[in-house]
């Protein structure tokens, strides 16, 4: 029995104003069957999802990025565009388009929605929130919107979830396009949009309706314009440049002469739809809420608080569960050690892979519960008024206040801040913060930071302080200093440039919608998972090859002959000595060992010898491993006890060759400041690789940040040694 | 985009109203695509305007048009000039 093949998927788009509840509505069609990648050569994110009609087909829905205008101002934007106008890679134009408005606020939304009707493609306009607008008292004429936008109008709550069935209802049905336009140029512009028009190529997917809306991007374009450059002919485009000049010179104005044209449409129009009763206060409730969370002393107190509950949650909740996943992947490294034959593949399974997908895992309980709290603050409307009040800081270094919460979350850990930042809309702004955040103190370099202050830095009191508190503050504060310079400075040079334009909607309060905290906060551990997660443990498996690989060498071999003898003797405690210098023969044996003194003469001047070589070598499977190779080098074991003894093993190493002392106080600090600066976590880099979808900018952090460390702790070491600190 | 500034000079920018007061917008003195982007957020001359309150640090401000509240900086207010309600 064959069955006929069932016809493709209807292919539905929901399009909106940012804070409209596309997001919601979309959720609310689609459940859990959703799918996160990236738009072809951009880093805009493309959400498709399935939804079953009433009918018994599935339509499959796209969840396009927040707009304003189809004149776009951001990759969200030109994504959007070139999706409705069919020029977008991969994505055909849809059958269909939900458009969701804000029913509270048709005014300002219905602009965008105004620009794509008259694209003229099938499309149904959503009233969302309708429940809000009833017990505002809004009285929408929803017929009479009908009629006039020539489109069906629907109002529903997808947060409530009433209206729905209607909507897919609807979804199933045919839909005529409108005809109607909103909006007319004056003549002259008219006259040049014509003639561009017969430059538009015709493109199988374009209607010819929307040609000329082809040629408005053209007139309007800045050069910025990736799209419509491969689209149009180069010499089209110039032309249109010109003219566009020619514009500027002679009808100054020109480039907005629609915008008043459409609001004074749909002025009239809402005039005409929307009964407001008279003394309606709808803004009574934010006020009250807005003058407590901005006001001037109890607004950034509030900011600070909730900031810092946020932060201490990131650290507090995620580390037993943490310590968790620690303890359950040693148990099935165990297990599976146990099950299996000693050898090349059980130390391959226990040591690389099994190893690497414990930390791969580690950082998902901090993505979840920053990714829970983030959703909740965006949700609510609190987090508009967090990037309002820090908006005067940050807007020194030329970023805005959307990137401060990245950048505090990075604090715990640079992971999730970089995934955080998706929130920033500035694409400039968003890759700036994305390469500064590694430089704030993660909570990996922590124990780093513990074992060398521990060893070198005398526990003194310094006024009201310590000495190693002073330390502790200084290595957070260079980090901090850092990122601000390379901000200021990529602002000024790489990431120049773009639309220099802040203007930031503060939305009304609204409850969170669990549901959709519950799919953001999912769908941002399962993408690190299977996203970072990969590379993550390609690169551990590798680490292990490096520290595992050559085995042997004459120092491991007349050491495990010894251990056989002594352990015949049954001299337990000797045994376990001796392995551990076996480990620590093997170490130094191992590539990881061999590049550890390759690159001594790189690190010489830096203070460090082979031996924090290699540490440094196996730190890039993330930092704190740094403190483990240093004991397994030491010939110490890698316990919770062997720390106190490793830090007096430290001061007191000597350099074998010169019979001195191999590290001073100078040497901590320097390294210290290594780690402060260097990019040493391939796991950022994985993530920076796929937020940014490109090679190139992990690339450039790895150069950058590494280059910076090389060269202050340079700086640091000859400096401090010809001021005599170096004994 | 620029109108005849009132003799009066009634006209202020945006940036110099206190919070609270009102004013219609008269015109957009920004960089074309800026003032094309301020526009379509509703910003066109003869919207009324009233800001709402500065940030904590001064900048940049609250104002609310045609139901929405946008925040902006001064380096925008500055440039858009206004005329009393």
């Amino acid at each position: 029995m064959s069955r006929p093949p069932e016809p493709p998927p209807r292919r539905i788009a929901i399009l909106g104003n940012p804070n409209a509840g596309k997001s919601t509505l979309f959720n609310a069609l689609t459940g859990m069957r959703q799918k996160v990648a990236n738009y072809p050569g951009v880093t805009v994110e493309k959400k498709t999802g399935l939804c079953d009609l009433p009918n018994g087909r599935r339509a499959e829905v796209i969840d396009l990025p927040g707009s304003y205008s189809l004149q776009p101002a951001s990759p969200d934007e030109m994504v959007v565009r070139d999706v409705l106008l069919g020029v977008q890679d991969d994505t055909p134009p849809p059958d269909l388009i939900v458009f969701v408005v804000d029913a509270t606020n048709l005014d300002r939304h219905l602009y965008l929605a105004l620009q794509v009707i008259e694209l003229g493609r099938p499309l149904i306009l959503a009233l969302n929130m309708m429940d809000l607008a009833v017990v505002q008292g809004l009285r929408i004429d929803v017929p009479a919107l009908e009629r006039q936008l020539g489109v069906p109008v629907i109002g529903i709550s997808a947060a409530k979830g009433a209206g729905l069935d209607v909507l897919r209802d609807l979804m199933t049905r045919d839909v005529e396009p409108s005809t109607r336009h909103f909006r007319e140029w004056p003549a002259h512009l008219q006259r040049v949009i014509d003639r561009l028009e017969q430059r538009v190529p015709r493109l199988a997917l374009l209607p010819d309706r929307a040609r000329r809306d082809v040629a408005v991007a053209m007139l309007l374009d800045h050069g910025e314009d990736d799209a419509l450059a491969r689209h149009v002919s180069a010499d089209a485009l110039a032309d249109a440049h010109l003219l566009a000049r020619r514009l500027d010179e002679f009808s100054p104005g020109w480039r907005a002469s629609d915008v008043a044209g459409r609001y004074e449409a749909i002025t009239a129009l809402v005039a005409e739809t929307v009964n407001v009763p008279a003394g309606a206060r709808k803004d009574a409730r934010r006020e009250a809420i807005d003058r407590v969370l901005t006001h001037r002393v109890f607004g950034p107190a509030i900011f600070v608080v909730l900031m810092g509950a946020v932060f201490q949650s990131v650290f507090a909740w995620a580390q037993p569960l943490m310590d968790l996943i620690d303890w359950g992947m040693r148990y099935v490294g165990n297990v599976v050690g146990h099950a299996m034959p000693d050898g090349a593949l059980r130390s391959l399974m226990v040591d690389g892979v099994i190893a690497g997908v414990g930390t791969t895992l580690t950082f998902v309980p901090q993505i979840a519960v920053l990714f829970l709290f983030l959703s909740l603050l965006e949700d609510s409307g609190y987090m508009a008024r967090a990037a309002f009040i820090m908006d005067r800081v940050m807007s020194r270094v030329g970023l805005s206040g959307r990137s401060f919460i990245p950048l505090l979350s990075s604090f715990a850990c640079a992971i999730p801040g970089i995934m955080a930042t998706r929130s920033i809309d500035s694409r400039r702004d968003r890759f700036t913060t994305i390469m500064v955040a590694p430089f704030m103190s993660c909570s990996a370099r922590l124990p780093v930071y513990a074992l060398l202050i521990g060893a070198f830095v005398p526990n003194r009191w310094v006024g009201f302080i310590t000495l190693p508190g002073i330390t502790l503050f200084a290595m957070y504060f260079l980090g901090i200093l850092a990122a601000i310079v390379v901000a200021w400075a990529l602002k000024r040079t790489v990431l120049a440039g773009g639309l220099p334009l802040y203007v930031m909607e503060l939305p009304p309060y609204r409850m969170p919608n669990w549901r959709s905290v519950f799919i953001t906060v999912r769908e941002r551990s399962l993408l690190f998972v299977r996203n970072a997660g990969t590379v993550i443990l390609a690169i551990t498996v590798v680490l292990w090859f490096l520290a595992s690989y050559p085995k042997g060498g004459e120092a491991v071999r007349a050491l495990e002959a010894e251990r056989t003898q002594v352990a015949a003797a049954g001299d337990t405690l000797q045994a376990q000595a001796l392995d551990r210098r076996i480990a620590s023969a093997a170490l130094e044996h191992s590539f990881a060992g061999r590049t550890g003194r390759l690159i001594e003469p790189v690190i010489a001047p830096l203070g460090f010898d082979w031996r924090i070589g290699i540490g440094l070598i196996t730190s890039l499977a993330a930092r704190e491993v740094m403190v483990s190779t240093m004991a397994t080098v030491f010939n110490l074991g890698s316990g919770e006890r062997d720390v106190q003894p490793l830090r007096k093993i430290l001061r007191e190493a000597v350099d074998t060759r010169t019979g001195l002392r191999a590290y001073t106080p100078l040497t901590g600090v320097s390294l210290m400041v290594f780690f402060v600066l260097a990019c040493q976590c391939m796991s950022t880099l994985a993530v920076v690789r796929r937020e940014t979808n490109s090679w190139r900018w992990p690339i450039f952090m790895l150069v950058l940040m590494n280059a910076m460390a090389w060269l202050a702790s340079f700086a640091v070491y000859q400096g401090g040694r010809l001021m005599g600190y170096g004994a | 985009m620029k109108v005849p500034v009132n003799p009066e000079g009634a006209t202020r920018t945006l940036a110099q109203l206190a919070a609270g007061e009102r004013g219609v917008i008269a015109s957009v003195d920004c960089p074309p695509a800026i003032a094309r982007r301020l526009m379509e957020l509703g910003l066109v001359p003869g919207t009324t305007v009233q800001v709402i309150r500065r940030a904590p640090l001064g900048d940049p401000m609250e104002i609310a048009l045609r139901g929405v509240h946008l925040s902006l900086r001064r380096s925008e207010a500055s440039r858009i000039d206004v005329t009393p309600a």
